[in-house]
């Protein structure tokens, strides 16, 4: 596997050259990038950048125009049982309002050819057990995205790929996620999560995979992708004397910058330099922060421009 | 085979079928009545008053005619539960969790249209055995005997299992043409109740503009016409031989269930 290759029985997911074409839009174009096992990858894009579409021709949902999708080396179609290798939880994935959360699992079950009991198993997986024998109707948005997680870890996948799963979650159950998700990473398994929730990726993600307009922007580790941005560490500084300290900081190849609201933003030296280049100028201080730059900040600026909707 | 199960377990975990079935039942109920009735006044020597010929009105005839009671509704029935079965997947948006566990989707459409014709053998045995019952009670209390043995009658019941299981599979094959669920639903009832005299006058216009009643006979193209060509007694000048309907209504199943696998397989699931 050092060599690139993925062996059949890994959670690689290599995305080649993905292209689609609607009547009117490209929705996704000449996409390309992978995702390791043993990781949580975080998809980001702007609504309408084609992760959907993208997670979807994964999991051979849509068919793509050109281009390959592979997990562990093979088309998502090709795998003898999928749901013993892959789990997935989309948006537009429901339930038979009818029927029982139960039930749902059960019919899954059936149909890979799962034992029965892993329906209840999954269940209890993710804290459903309580509502196994009511209609899915009366779930909660919170409740339909666990057991769409449960129906994912039926045939305790290897391969996990959730599409905005927070959505409907409240705090607590985002929390759950969370946990849960890097809990399945650290057992060794791929974790590919799409999202917009910015600052829960932050928290949750080791690599992210940007797109925007249907193409990649970025991948690679959370920490990298964000100091591989122009504007680095920034130390925030507030003092009655700013010019004062900004000569004495630009002695020491500091940069330095107003923020606009009386605040000064330096940029070059860490925050106990500036402390000490204030106390040796005799300024006094009454803030300083230093500031490091978030996900957020990050994904706007890449993706500034590249319009969501086309 | 798994699909098989799966589907017959997705049927039996939702209400639908037994609410299909309550008006199959109520069908029934009203169709032997129907059926009795006419009977009485056909075999007590009034035929010409109901308009029935001589081979219309002979006891294992009419014992044919009580013993498919409900099956033109019935039919119907089992035909909706076939396109329920394609439709309630995209509705209920569970084509994805569906084509996921399978993504071989051909298997997936044959395991509903093996599952379909079971079902609509079940539905045949059920509407059969409460037919023959009643039947067979009705008939024996007017000294008919229960007419079992007359080959008209168990002919009736053999093509009427097959008509079963061919609407049910035409139900599958219509759910993945249309797969807006109410759309597919009332053009297929409509098409069902509403299309067959609406065919009837087309053929009859046309035969009178080629001033010619040969054509009356191509009716059979029609499913619903060759439904009841197929479970008929005798051919006439208007009326096609059994066979004929039996085979337009095999190849209606064919080509749904073919077109069904084929658009399928192409589908974008989102």
């Amino acid at each position: 596997m050092s060599d690139g290759q993925p062996s059949p029985t890994s959670g690689q997911i290599v995305v080649s050259g993905l292209t689609k074409q609607y009547r009117n839009v490209r929705a996704v174009n000449n996409l390309s990038f992978t995702v390791e096992s043993g990781r949580v990858t975080g998809f980001l894009g702007p609504n309408g950048a084609g992760k959907t579409t993208t997670l979807r021709m994964l999991l051979n949902l849509v068919t793509p125009t050109s281009g390959t999708a592979t997990i562990g080396g093979r088309r998502y179609a090709d795998l003898p049982e999928p749901l013993r290798h892959v789990g997935a939880v989309l948006e537009a994935s429901s339930a038979h309002k009818g029927r029982t959360g139960l039930n749902h699992l059960r019919v899954l079950c059936a149909a890979a050819g799962l034992p029965r009991q892993r329906a209840d198993e999954a269940l209890a997986l993710v804290g459903l057990t309580p509502a196994a024998k009511r209609k899915f109707k009366g779930y909660s948005l919170g409740m339909k995205q666990r057991l769409g997680i449960a129906a994912a870890m039926l045939g305790d996948p290897k391969v996990l790929i959730l599409d905005e799963p927070a959505n409907g979650l409240d705090p607590e159950g985002i929390r759950w996620m969370r946990g849960f998700l890097k809990g399945l990473a650290q057992e060794g398994r791929t974790i590919l999560v799409s999202s917009h929730l910015l600052s829960e990726m932050q928290l949750l993600a080791d690599d992210v995979v940007i797109i925007a307009a249907g193409q990649l922007v970025r991948q690679g580790p959370v920490d990298q992708v964000i100091g591989s941005m122009t504007q680095g560490v920034r130390v925030r500084v507030r003092t009655p004397q700013a010019e004062a300290l900004a000569a004495a900081l630009k002695d020491q190849n500091a940069t330095v910058d107003a923020d606009g609201q009386g605040a000064l933003l330096v940029a070059g030296v860490d925050a106990a330099t500036v402390g000490r280049t204030a106390l040796t100028a005799g300024v006094e201080l009454h803030e300083l922060t230093t500031e490091r730059p978030d996900l957020e900040g990050v994904f706007l600026e890449l993706t500034a421009g590249k319009a969501g909707i086309r | 085979m798994n699909l098989v199960r799966a589907e017959l377990l997705k049927i039996r975990t939702t209400s639908t079928w037994w609410w299909l079935a309550v008006g199959a039942f109520v069908s029934i109920v009203l169709a032997f009545a129907f059926n009795a009735y006419l009977a009485t006044v056909v075999l007590g020597g009034e035929a010409g008053n109901v308009g029935m010929s001589a081979e219309q009105s002979t006891p294992a005839a009419q014992a044919a005619n009580i013993y498919t009671s409900g099956q033109y509704l019935g039919l119907m029935f089992v035909m909706l539960i076939g396109i329920l079965m394609v439709t309630n997947e995209f509705f209920h948006q569970t084509a994805t969790t569906t084509f996921l566990a399978t993504p071989r989707r051909t298997s997936v459409i044959v395991g509903k249209l093996v599952a379909a014709s079971l079902l609509g053998f079940a539905f045949w045995l059920a509407t059969t055995v409460i037919d023959l019952v009643a039947g067979g009670i009705f008939l024996t209390l007017n000294d008919y005997g229960t007419q079992l043995g007359e080959w008209p009658v168990q002919r009736a019941l053999l093509f009427n299992l097959l008509a079963y299981a061919i609407w049910t599979i035409l139900g599958v094959g219509i759910g993945t043409l249309i797969t807006n669920q109410l759309g597919a639903v009332i053009t297929a009832a409509v098409l069902y109740l509403v299309g067959t005299q609406v065919v009837g006058l087309l053929f009859l216009l046309l035969s009178n503009l080629l001033d010619t009643q040969a054509v009356l006979k191509w009716q059979v193209i029609w499913p619903a016409v060759a439904s009841q060509v197929m479970i008929t007694e005798g051919q006439s000048e208007f009326v096609p031989a059994w066979w004929v309907g039996a085979l337009v209504l095999f190849g209606y199943a064919l080509a749904s269930g073919v077109a069904g696998i084929l658009i399928t397989r192409r589908r974008d699931i989102s």
